[in-house]
């Protein structure tokens, strides 16, 4: 087995077992193992969420479906439109993963219906995050209102240096990464922190997606860049990677989305960014990360209103504030003072 | 079996006794640690973002460090594994970054071939030490033991990279509980978010996400949860209270490091294993406890 890393460069074969992949074959995570578990004409028990009009609520309404072979999830509603209920609603368009319109969620994940292959027994549902209309259709408003807030165009007040205008691979890398979403929403979805409803005011992967087709574009101006990535509360991202996990597009949306965006916003906006600014002072003074400093640089006095868990935390030794007041240094503080330096707001 | 260790920033402060369980468990597993005492912070989440060519330094120099003293290099922190994962892949792939931090480390007289194998603690016990000899070594089976396995993010995720599969398709912390006589469970929880990544600035985040995982482990019958990340232990540990205040609802789930649930089957005591330095109490686990502590006490 060879694996392969972003840059297809070759990295050291995993032993026999390896860690990583264990549970992959009883899931049957691959579609040939899925495809297998099944024979043409067998039934497959779908039950699908169903806004139940005109009692309110919703309800679990169970169809079975012969399977044909290579059936997706798509053929399935298809199939139930066509034979068992036709008031199901459910959108679709392209049927070849382009328009991104028919995404569901699939026994808890977010799929494409049009790409996804069934399996035995499945519950459908529709996305989350978003209001639903009826049964799997989802209002898009939300996110299509938040993309418009976050103008996500190029604007350009100096002239064009010269024409045609030099422009590498490399400058767009990121930039054409996020030209490949479909806005399917399965990411808005699948993200933890947009699930939290207005906790934060993050405004979640698809938008950023969107942001980033421009706004990791070189020839944007830092001015309007600047503007957009203060409407987006992206430090809020936990880094979870839960919207690549999902993304049909397979688009690395934190790696080459939102972080090349924090680093905008760490340059353009640095008071957004002073988290991971001060994060990076205690490293590099210190050579390892003290909590107690983190949290006191980060949230100042308010810190202290939290005196219950300051006292519990030190009860339990969890944390020492001779050290934090102290400074202490680790051995390693020599090298990270070296390698990182001690300017604030470094690129 | 030998390996350069690193035990990252959180088991050397507010998770210290998951440094002191990895080295008993190790010690009794056969498995040699060679502590990275020089090793810097990989950098969390934060350096990655503001400053990608000081994150790079930081965690190649961690790769080099292991690489001096020929070894594999095995981590117990999620966040540092995909942090020193990321930098190699970044560094095979691009020369021009490899001198730059080569150039870099060459004042320490250091070098980074790029050779380094990366291993997290689950895996070790998987690959290096397996499932026959892991059951060998279980003195004491914690029969009945229900428990949830909360992975984290950055050893399952992001997938098709590193050799990671859909997430939501491991079992490798169930098998492991298996082998040590546990009862995993099934909950929502499994392969979900801590939210410790944000709460540096707001713990509400943490606090409302990592509460519903919590809740759905205890709605699923666990007696306690085990997690191989400390940075996810510190929330699911240190806010619980601020949990069951969220929810109006007592939780009281132990949460423990993996090493030190491995230990409980290997015949170490809580004591040892320094479970009361918990925010929440684990009593409860006294009965599953060996009940004549061997080892190093």
């Amino acid at each position: 087995m060879t694996l392969v890393s972003p840059g297809d460069a070759p990295v050291p074969v995993p032993p026999s077992v390896d860690g990583r992949r264990l549970g992959q074959a009883e899931q049957h995570d691959a579609l040939a193992a899925r495809n297998s578990r099944l024979i043409p004409g067998e039934l497959l028990t779908i039950k699908i969420r169903r806004s139940e009009v005109p009692a309110g609520g919703d309800i679990y309404q169970e169809f079975q479906v012969p399977y044909q072979k290579w059936m997706r999830v798509l053929d399935a509603l298809n199939w139930i439109a066509e034979n068992a209920a036709a008031d199901l609603a459910f959108r679709w368009f392209c049927g070849s993963k382009m328009c991104g319109t028919c995404a569901v969620r699939m026994n808890g994940r977010e799929v494409l219906a049009c790409w996804e292959a069934v399996e035995p027994s499945m519950v459908i549902e529709p996305l989350r995050n978003l209001p639903v209309i009826r049964d799997l259709v989802v209002d898009r408003t939300r996110y299509e209102d938040k993309v418009a807030s976050l103008e996500p165009w190029i604007e350009r007040h100096e002239p064009y240096a010269q024409f045609p205008e030099p422009l590498t691979h490399k400058q767009m890398k990121d930039a054409s990464k996020a030209l490949d979403c479909i806005s399917c929403m399965c990411c808005y979805s699948a993200c933890p922190v947009i699930g939290l409803g207005n906790l934060t005011d993050f405004a979640g992967p698809a938008p950023l997606v969107q942001l980033g087709q421009t706004a990791l574009d070189p020839r944007n101006s830092p001015g309007k860049v600047r503007r957009s990535l203060e409407l987006t509360g992206i430090f809020n991202c936990v880094s979870c990677y839960k919207c690549e996990e999902v993304c049909p597009a397979s688009i690395p949306i934190v790696s080459r989305i939102i972080e090349p965006l924090k680093a905008k916003a760490a340059q353009l906006v640095p008071e957004m960014a002073k988290h991971s600014f001060a994060l990076r002072d205690i490293v590099a003074g210190r050579g390892r990360v003290d909590p107690g400093e983190l949290v006191l640089r980060v949230q100042g006095l308010r810190a202290l209103g939290n005196l219950r868990r300051i006292l519990r935390l030190f009860a339990r030794g969890k944390i020492n504030p001779m050290k934090t007041l102290l400074g202490t240094k680790t051995g390693a503080a020599e090298a990270a003072g070296r390698l990182l330096g001690n300017r604030v707001g470094k690129q | 079996m030998k390996f350069a260790y690193y035990p990252g920033c959180s088991a050397r402060s507010t998770c210290a006794e998951l440094n002191d369980a990895t080295h008993l468990v190790a010690s009794k597993l056969g498995l040699d640690l060679v502590q990275l005492e020089m090793a810097t912070c990989t950098g969390a989440r934060e350096l990655r973002a503001i400053d990608p060519a000081g994150f790079y330094a930081l965690n190649v120099r961690i790769l080099a460090l292991a690489e001096s003293h020929g070894l594999p290099l095995m981590t117990i922190c999620n966040t540092c594994t995909l942090n020193v994962l990321d930098a190699h892949a970044a560094f095979v792939s691009d020369p021009e970054l490899a001198a730059s931090v080569n150039a870099r480390l060459a004042e320490e007289n250091l070098h980074y071939s790029g050779r380094t194998k990366i291993s997290h603690f689950l895996w070790v016990l998987h690959e290096d030490i397996g499932k026959q000899r892991l059951r060998e070594q279980v003195v004491n089976p914690l029969s009945g033991l229900t428990v949830a396995a909360f992975y984290g993010c950055h050893i399952t995720r992001p997938p098709g990279r590193y050799g990671f599969v859909d997430s939501r398709n491991n079992r490798a912390l169930e098998l492991l509980a298996e082998i040590l006589g546990c009862l995993p469970i099934e909950y929502s929880g499994r392969t979900e978010c801590c939210g410790f990544h944000t709460a540096a600035h707001d713990e509400r985040v943490a606090i409302k996400m990592t509460g519903q995982h919590v809740l759905a482990a205890k709605a699923g019958g666990a007696t306690a949860m085990v997690t191989p990340c400390p940075l996810c232990h510190t929330v699911l540990d240190s806010f619980q209270p601020e949990m069951e205040k969220d929810i109006d609802q007592k939780l009281d789930m132990p949460v423990l490091h993996l090493p030190q649930l491995v230990g409980l089957a290997l015949g170490l005591s809580p004591e040892q294993l320094k479970i009361d330095r918990h925010m929440v109490p684990a009593g409860v686990l006294d009965s599953y406890a060996a009940t004549a502590p061997t080892g190093l006490k």
